[in-house]
C-alpha cells in the first residue's frame, strides 16, 4: 500500500500544556483510519496540528512525500486535505446548496482574480447537485442552513468536505450528538465512501462504529499513541482497557 | 422647494449612498466591525482637496484620493486580522478620533480653519451641486453594477464565506487573511472617492465632517436599510439624508426621534427594512412574485426531484 | 509640581475608572459595547442635581440618582438589549446601533426637559483646601477618591462575597455553562445593569461636582473614551479597568503638560489603546474569548 500521510513526531503544546506530545502515523491511501481516545485525548487538536488550523510546536506532517505542517488551513485545502468539524460550521445565512457551491471553489479563491469568475457556473452547479445527491441533502437543498436539523448538517459537513474533491478526507466525530437511526445512515455513508476508494481517517466517540468501518485503527490518550493495530488487535490491548475504564464514558 | 436646495439634498443623499454603499463591502458583505469610515471619508476629501489647491486635475484629485484612502484602509485590514470583533469596533472608533484630531492639528489639511476649495470646471461648465449630484449618481450606478457582479463571483462567495464562518471558510480553501484586507482596501477606497467628491462640492472641509458621528450615521444608514444588500445601503441613506427634512416638523425633537428611529429599528428590525428576511422585503417580492413567478434555482429542482422527500 | 500633577492625575483617572466600571460590567455578561452608558452617566448627573436642590442632601442625591438610573438600566436592559441579544446570528455592531440611539435619547431627552444652559452643584464643603508645602488638595478630590474607594470596595464585596456575584461571576466566564448549572443568568445581567447604571450616575455626580458645571453634553466625551478604557482594562474585567482608567488619567494629565504632542487631550486614551493593541491585542488583564 502506498503511504499518503506520515506524521513524525508531532507536538503540539499549548504554553504549559501538551496537548499532543510526540505522535507518529502513517496513512496509506484507499484505508481508513479510525483515531479514539478518552475525552480530552487531544483527537481534534491532532486534526487542526495537520490541517493547518495550529502550527505544530515541533515534528513534521508529511503528505505525498511533502513537508506541509505548519501550512496554513486554506493551503491544506487546496492540497487535497478536507476537514469536517466536530461542531458543525454551516454558513448559516446560505442555503445547503450555496453551502456546498462555497466549497466547490476550493481552487478559485485567488484573490482579486476571483472577481472575475463567476461562481454558479452549469459545470459547478452539476457537480454540487451530484454531492448533494450522494449525501442525502436533496430534499433541503434549497432551506438556509440556519433552518436544517443537526443530521443535515452533519451531511452538509461531508458535502463540502466531498466537493473539494479530497485526496484524504478527515471526518471530526461525524456521528456526534445523533439519533441511532441518523448514525446508521452517516456509517452507511462513509461505508460507501470507503468502498469508492476514498482514503478517511475518522475521529468518533462511539466505539462500535469505528471498529465496524475502520481498517485500522489509533488510540490516543493524553496526547500520545498507546496502541495501534486492526480493531481486533486493539479491542484486546491492554493499554487500551485501561485507558478507557480510567474515565466515565458518557 | 426650489431646484437649487432639491439638488443641495440630493448631492448629499448621493455622497451618503456612496458611504454607505462602501461600508456595506466591509461590514455588511465581509462582516467586519468598521465604526470608523468617517476617517477614510476624510482622508480622500482632504487628499483631493490638496491636491486640485495645488493646481491638480479633479479627476486626478479624485483618483488620488481614492488611493490615499484605500492605501491607509490596507494597513488598517492588517491590523484587523490581529483584533476580535469588539475590539476591531473600539478600534476603528478610536481611528476615527484620532484622525479628526489630526486634521485638526496639521498644517497640510489647514488645522482649526478647514481648506477651503474652489469649484472644479468641467467642459467649461463650473460644477454646482446639480453637476456634483449627477457625478455621484454614476458613480453609484458603476459601484452597483460592480457589486452585482461581485455577489455572483467567487470573490463574493469568499466574502459570504467568511461572514458566515471564517473558520469554514479557510477549510475549503479561502485565504480568510487576504480577503479581509481587500475588502477593508475596496470599502475604504471607496469611502475616499465619496470623500474627493464630497470636498469639492462643499468647497469648504474642516475637521468637524469627518467626525465619529458621521460614522455613525452611516453606519445607521446600513443597519436601517439591510446590511450586505445593495438596496438596503442605497434606501438607508436616501431615508437618513432626507431625514431632517422629513422631520422638519418636529423641529426640536428632531434629534431625539433620531434616535428613538435607531433604536425601534435595531429593536424590532434588525434585518433592516428592506433587508433580506424582513417582513417589508417579504411582503414586497411576495407581491413581485404573484406577479412575476421566480425562476427556479438549481437548488429548487433538485427538492422538487425528490417526492415527498424528509422535512427539515 | 510633580506630586501635584500625579494627584491630579489620580483624581481624574478615578473618575475615568468609575466611568468605565459600568460599561465592563455590562460588556462582561452580555458582551456588547454599551456607549449609552454615558447617558446614565448624563441622566445621573441631573437626578442628582434635582433630588439634592429639593432636599439639600447630597447624599440623598447620590442614593436617589444610583436608585433611580440603576432601575432605569434594568428596564432597557428588560425591553432592549436581551430582546436584541436573543435574535440568532446578531452582528455586534446592531446592539451598538440601539446603544447609539439611546445615548442620543438621553442627551436630547435631558436638553428638552432641562433646559440647554448648564447647572452647577456649587457643593458647600465642610472643609477649606488642603495645602501641604506646595501641594494643594481640593476638598472635592477627597470625596472622589473616597467614593470611589467605598463603590470599589462594595463592588468587591457583591462580586466577590454574595451569591448573585457568584452567578454574574459564573455568568462572565461561561454563559452556557453557567445555565447549565443552574444560575440564574437573568439575575446576572440585572446585576450588571443595575451596577453599571449606578455607577455611571455616581460618576456623573462626581464629575459635576468636581467641575462644578453639568449640560446636556455632559456625556458626550465619555461616551467614547469609557470604550478605549475598557478595552485598555481588557474587556469586561473590573480589575483591569480601574488600572486602565488611572493610566489613561495619568497619559492625559503628564502628557498634556509636560509634552507638546499635536494630539487633544481626549484622544489621548485611543492613542495609547490603538498602541497598546498592536503590542498586546488581547488588553492589559488578558483576554476574555467573545466573538
Amino acid at each position: 500500500m502506498k503511504e499518503l500521510m506520515r506524521i513524525e513526531g508531532l507536538k503540539m503544546y499549548f504554553g504549559g500544556l501538551k496537548a499532543i506530545d510526540g505522535f507518529d502515523l502513517s496513512i496509506y491511501e484507499k484505508e481508513t483510519l479510525g483515531i479514539i481516545g478518552p475525552n480530552g485525548a487531544g483527537k481534534t487538536t491532532l486534526f487542526n496540528a495537520i490541517c493547518g488550523v495550529y502550527t505544530p510546536t515541533a515534528g513534521k506532517v508529511i503528505f505525498e512525500g511533502k513537508e506541509v505542517q505548519g501550512t496554513p488551513a486554506h493551503e491544506m485545502a487546496k492540497k487535497g486535505i478536507a476537514r469536517t468539524f466536530q461542531i458543525s460550521k454551516p454558513l448559516a445565512g446560505l442555503t445547503i446548496f450555496d453551502n456546498v457551491v462555497a466549497a466547490a471553489g476550493v481552487h478559485e479563491y485567488t484573490g482579486i482574480a476571483s472577481y472575475f469568475h463567476k461562481a454558479k457556473t452549469k459545470e459547478v452547479e452539476d457537480k454540487v447537485e451530484q454531492v448533494i445527491r450522494r449525501v442525502g441533502l436533496e430534499s433541503v437543498a434549497n432551506k438556509k442552513a440556519s433552518d436544517v436539523s443537526l443530521g443535515f448538517l452533519r451531511r452538509l459537513e461531508i458535502a463540502r468536505a466531498l466537493v473539494t474533491e479530497p485526496k484524504l478526507i478527515m471526518l471530526d466525530e461525524p456521528c456526534a450528538g445523533l439519533s441511532n437511526f441518523a448514525i446508521n445512515e452517516i456509517t452507511a455513508l462513509v461505508m460507501q465512501l470507503k468502498s469508492e476508494g476514498q482514503s478517511i481517517v475518522l475521529i468518533e466517540h462511539n466505539l462500535p462504529i469505528t471498529m465496524k468501518v475502520c481498517d485500522r485503527i489509533t488510540v490516543l490518550s493524553y496526547g500520545k499513541k498507546i496502541a495501534e493495530g486492526t480493531p481486533e488487535e486493539v479491542k484486546n490491548d491492554k493499554q487500551v482497557i485501561e485507558a478507557y475504564l480510567g474515565e466515565e464514558d458518557d | 422647494m426650489n431646484t437649487y436646495y432639491l439638488y443641495s439634498i440630493l448631492a448629499t443623499a448621493a455622497i451618503f449612498t456612496m458611504l454607505a454603499l462602501s461600508l456595506n463591502i466591509i461590514t455588511g458583505y465581509a462582516g467586519q466591525a468598521m465604526m470608523g469610515i468617517a476617517a477614510f471619508f476624510g482622508i480622500g476629501a482632504y487628499t483631493a482637496a490638496i491636491i486640485t489647491t495645488n493646481g491638480g486635475n479633479f479627476f486626478l484629485a479624485l483618483a488620488a484620493g481614492m488611493l490615499v484612502s484605500g492605501a491607509f484602509g490596507a494597513v488598517l485590514g492588517v491590523i484587523s486580522l490581529r483584533l476580535q470583533a469588539d475590539f476591531l469596533a473600539i478600534t476603528t472608533i478610536g481611528i476615527n478620533f484620532v484622525m479628526e484630531a489630526l486634521f485638526n492639528r496639521m498644517k497640510i489639511t489647514g488645522g482649526t480653519l478647514g481648506l477651503t476649495i474652489s469649484k472644479p470646471v468641467i467642459f467649461g461648465v463650473k460644477m454646482g451641486n446639480k453637476q456634483f449630484f449627477f457625478l455621484a449618481v454614476i458613480f453609484i450606478v458603476i459601484l452597483c453594477l460592480l457589486l452585482v457582479k461581485m455577489r455572483k463571483s467567487w470573490f463574493g462567495m469568499a466574502l459570504a464565506s467568511i461572514n458566515n464562518d471564517s473558520a469554514a471558510a479557510r477549510s475549503f480553501g479561502i485565504n480568510v487573511n487576504k480577503y479581509q484586507i481587500l475588502a477593508f482596501t475596496i470599502g475604504t477606497a471607496m469611502a475616499g472617492l465619496a470623500g474627493g467628491i464630497y470636498a469639492h462640492r462643499m468647497g469648504f472641509i474642516s475637521a468637524s465632517d469627518f467626525a465619529f458621528v458621521v460614522s455613525i450615521q452611516v453606519v445607521s444608514m446600513v443597519v436601517i436599510g439591510g446590511l450586505g444588500t445593495i438596496r438596503g445601503p442605497i434606501f438607508g441613506a436616501l431615508l437618513i439624508t432626507s431625514l431632517p427634512e422629513i422631520l422638519r416638523f418636529a423641529k426640536d425633537y428632531r434629534e431625539l426621534v433620531y434616535g428613538l428611529l435607531l433604536v425601534l429599528m435595531v429593536r424590532f428590525m434588525p434585518q433592516g427594512l428592506i433587508g433580506d428576511d424582513s417582513p417589508l422585503w417579504n411582503a414586497l417580492t411576495g407581491l413581485w412574485r404573484k406577479v412575476f413567478p421566480k425562476k427556479k434555482t438549481r437548488a429548487d429542482l433538485i427538492v422538487e426531484s425528490v417526492k415527498g422527500g424528509e422535512q427539515a | 509640581m510633580f506630586l501635584q500633577q500625579l494627584i491630579n492625575a489620580l483624581t481624574i483617572g478615578s473618575l475615568y475608572a468609575l466611568t468605565a466600571m459600568g460599561a465592563t460590567l455590562i460588556y462582561g455578561i452580555l458582551g456588547i459595547l454599551d456607549i449609552a452608558n454615558a447617558g446614565a452617566y448624563l441622566v445621573g448627573a441631573y437626578v442628582g442635581w434635582y433630588i439634592y436642590y429639593a432636599t439639600g442632601s447630597i447624599v440623598l442625591g447620590f442614593l436617589g440618582s444610583i436608585l433611580l438610573v440603576g432601575l432605569l438600566g434594568i428596564f432597557l436592559q428588560r425591553t432592549i438589549y436581551s430582546p436584541i441579544l436573543a435574535k440568532p446570528r446578531t452582528l455586534s455592531i446592531i446592539p451598538l446601533v440601539a446603544a447609539v440611539g439611546l445615548f442620543t435619547i438621553s442627551s436630547d431627552a435631558v436638553r428638552l426637559i432641562c433646559g440647554p444652559n448648564s447647572k452647577t452643584y456649587d457643593l458647600k464643603f465642610p472643609m477649606e483646601i488642603i495645602q501641604v508645602g506646595k501641594v494643594t488638595i481640593q476638598p472635592a478630590w477627597l470625596l472622589i477618591f473616597a467614593l470611589t474607594a467605598v463603590l470599589l470596595a462594595i463592588l468587591w464585596f457583591i462580586l466577590n462575597k454574595t451569591k448573585l456575584g457568584l452567578a454574574w461571576r459564573a455568568t462572565a466566564g461561561d454563559r452556557e455553562i453557567a445555565l447549565i448549572c443552574g444560575v440564574n443568568t437573568n439575575n446576572a445581567m440585572a446585576l450588571s445593569y443595575i451596577l453599571g447604571y449606578g455607577f455611571a450616575a455616581a460618576a456623573g455626580i462626581m464629575t459635576g461636582i468636581l467641575y462644578n458645571n453639568i449640560t446636556p453634553a455632559l456625556g458626550e466625551v465619555p461616551s467614547y473614551k469609557m470604550l478605549a478604557i475598557i478595552v485598555l482594562g481588557g474587556l469586561g474585567n473590573p480589575l483591569g479597568t480601574v488600572i486602565a482608567g488611572l493610566i489613561i488619567g495619568i497619559a492625559e494629565v503628564f502628557l498634556s503638560v509636560y509634552t507638546k504632542i499635536p494630539i487633544p487631550k481626549d484622544a489621548i486614551a485611543f492613542v495609547v489603546l490603538i498602541i497598546m493593541l498592536l503590542v498586546k491585542p488581547e488588553g492589559i488583564m488578558g483576554r476574555r474569548n467573545k466573538v
